[in-house]
């Protein structure tokens, strides 16, 4: 492996450049040298070197220069400095525009082995980093497209023929058959669905998104959602409201993306609530944030359960047979689109008695100075 | 008398392709397959059908998108109504919105994979 790496050096002085290239050579490694920044940076675009010594106190283009624009344009590259008679301010301020590592003139053979070889090291590292990034990025995009598409097509398939056979195309069916056919196409369909869900969360890009915020009125927000909400509440007899004060200062964000979290939060506290229930929805402005509290009197969530209720696939009742059906995706999706926006989202619960999730979003104003800021939080 | 309207159904999918055929045939239109875009523009050179039910993604992604695009651009093709039809949904970060890919995408129609016997029917009935 040490064979091919290859190391340039990049030093004025003719004597130290070809001891560098004598002793590294006979370690096994490829070397390249220059006798001057400008040369130096050319055979760094020429030979994408594994490693870079650079004298820092060059005539011409300084080793500091050459050093920070390796460094914007290689940063992969392992780049050592060789410093003057131990000047260690030099080092240091080289450390910090983007130097690996430093030696000190004069320096021994083994001493330049050693130091080289300890940034090879590095950069195997990196390189390895590297190739297991793009091969996560690469199963990804395959899974993406094999879930979209190769495990999407047979379910369709299916479904297509059941709904020819239930539509009596393909001749009569007994009525029995018919409602079992029938339960093989809700089943199906809620596979495809989880696939759908699975899907959003793993493609999901929080930068992609925050690029197209807008203001956004969550009193309309939570208000449609209800709306939508409504004729699943009435079947279960469950009382849903709204309470909003009449001024409240809009948030920057995705409608769609907080129309799915209030959906989720409305939808789960009518799915996981009584007969005769309620569902109170609660906009709040509190400081630079607005609140918004989703809370039920239904059947609670037990404390040990807590914890883990933002997690991908978690699910309170996991039985096969749980009377409510769902992936465990639905939280997770919420929390990350709150956290998206900027927000936080947290539970309380006691079990028997009701749930109440509370939301906090940035004021838009603020969110917007955040944005013009720059990402010094990030 | 009407002549039966004839219906192009190109996808490379056969089991999906066959339960299409049903339900249009069971609802008395002529119907006819392709497996492949090749397939489906020898079948619209050899005889133009009415209406062509393209599905998106077929050995490409974009497959269906390319061909949609090549009849709508050739006069002797242009006429004849498109409805695209894919299991994917959005995610993939196609877009089928006749606002945003008008010029892209011509087609007269959009159906997701599965197809409601009914929806299906009302659509064809509609462009045909």
């Amino acid at each position: 492996m040490a064979q091919s790496e290859c190391i340039l050096i990049i030093d004025d002085e003719e004597v130290l450049r070809d001891g560098c290239k004598q002793v590294l050579t006979e370690k096994g490694y490829v070397t390249a040298t220059a006798e001057n920044g400008d040369l130096g940076l050319q055979l760094i675009r020429e030979l994408n070197p594994d490693l870079v010594l650079i004298d820092l106190k060059m005539p011409g283009k300084s080793g500091l220069e050459v050093l920070q624009e390796i460094a914007s344009t290689h940063p992969n590259i392992v780049k050592i400095v060789i410093t003057g008679y131990s000047t260690v301010s030099s080092a240091v301020e080289a450390m910090q525009k983007g130097a690996d590592d430093f030696i000190p003139k004069p320096f021994t053979a083994d001493e330049i082995s050693m130091t080289v070889e300890k940034g090879l090291k590095k950069r195997r590292l990196i390189l390895e980093r590297e190739a297991l990034m793009r091969e996560q990025e690469v199963v990804r995009r395959n899974m993406i497209s094999l879930v979209s598409h190769e495990m999407r097509a047979p379910l369709a398939a299916t479904i297509q023929y059941l709904e020819v056979i239930l539509g009596g195309m393909a001749g009569e069916v007994s009525q029995e058959a018919t409602e079992m056919i029938e339960r093989c196409v809700v089943r199906l369909r809620e596979m495809l669905e989880l696939f759908g869900r699975w899907l959003k969360l793993a493609t999901y890009d929080p930068q992609k998104s925050a690029e197209r915020f807008i203001e956004v009125q969550l009193s309309d927000v939570a208000a449609k959602v209800l709306e939508m909400r409504k004729p699943e509440a009435q079947k279960m007899k469950i009382h849903l409201s709204l309470e909003a004060p009449h001024e409240l200062p809009s948030v920057m964000g995705s409608r769609g993306a907080l129309e799915e979290v209030l959906d989720n939060l409305i939808g789960n506290a009518v799915k996981y609530n009584k007969e005769g229930g309620w569902v109170k929805v609660r906009l709040l402005e509190q400081n630079q944030e607005i609140l918004v509290e989703v809370a039920d009197n239904g059947i609670g969530i037990p404390q040990e359960h807590l914890p883990r209720i933002f997690d991908e696939f978690y699910r309170v009742d996991g039985r096969r047979n749980a009377p409510i059906k769902g992936a465990g995706l639905g939280l997770a999706i919420v929390k990350k689109l709150v956290e998206t926006h900027g927000g936080s989202i947290g539970a309380e619960s006691r079990f028997g008695e009701g749930t109440l999730f509370r939301i906090s979003l940035p004021k838009s104003q603020q969110t917007q100075a955040e944005r013009t800021g720059g990402c010094k939080a990030a | 008398m009407n002549q039966k309207k004839r219906i192009l159904i190109v996808d490379d999918d056969p089991d999906f392709a066959a339960a299409i055929a049903k339900i249009l045939t069971t609802a008395h239109y002529e119907v006819e397959k392709a497996g492949s875009v090749q397939g489906g523009m020898k079948a619209i050179e050899e005889r133009t059908p009415d209406l062509i039910l393209l599905d998106v993604m077929m050995e490409k992604y974009d497959d269906g998108f390319n061909m949609c695009y090549d009849l709508k651009h050739d006069e002797r093709y242009k006429h004849i109504p498109v409805i695209m039809i894919t299991a994917v949904t959005e995610v993939t970060g196609l877009k089928f919105s006749p606002d945003t890919d008008g010029e892209y995408l011509q087609a007269e129609g959009y159906l997701r994979k599965p197809i409601n016997a009914e929806v299906l029917l009302e659509r064809v009935a509609s462009l045909v």
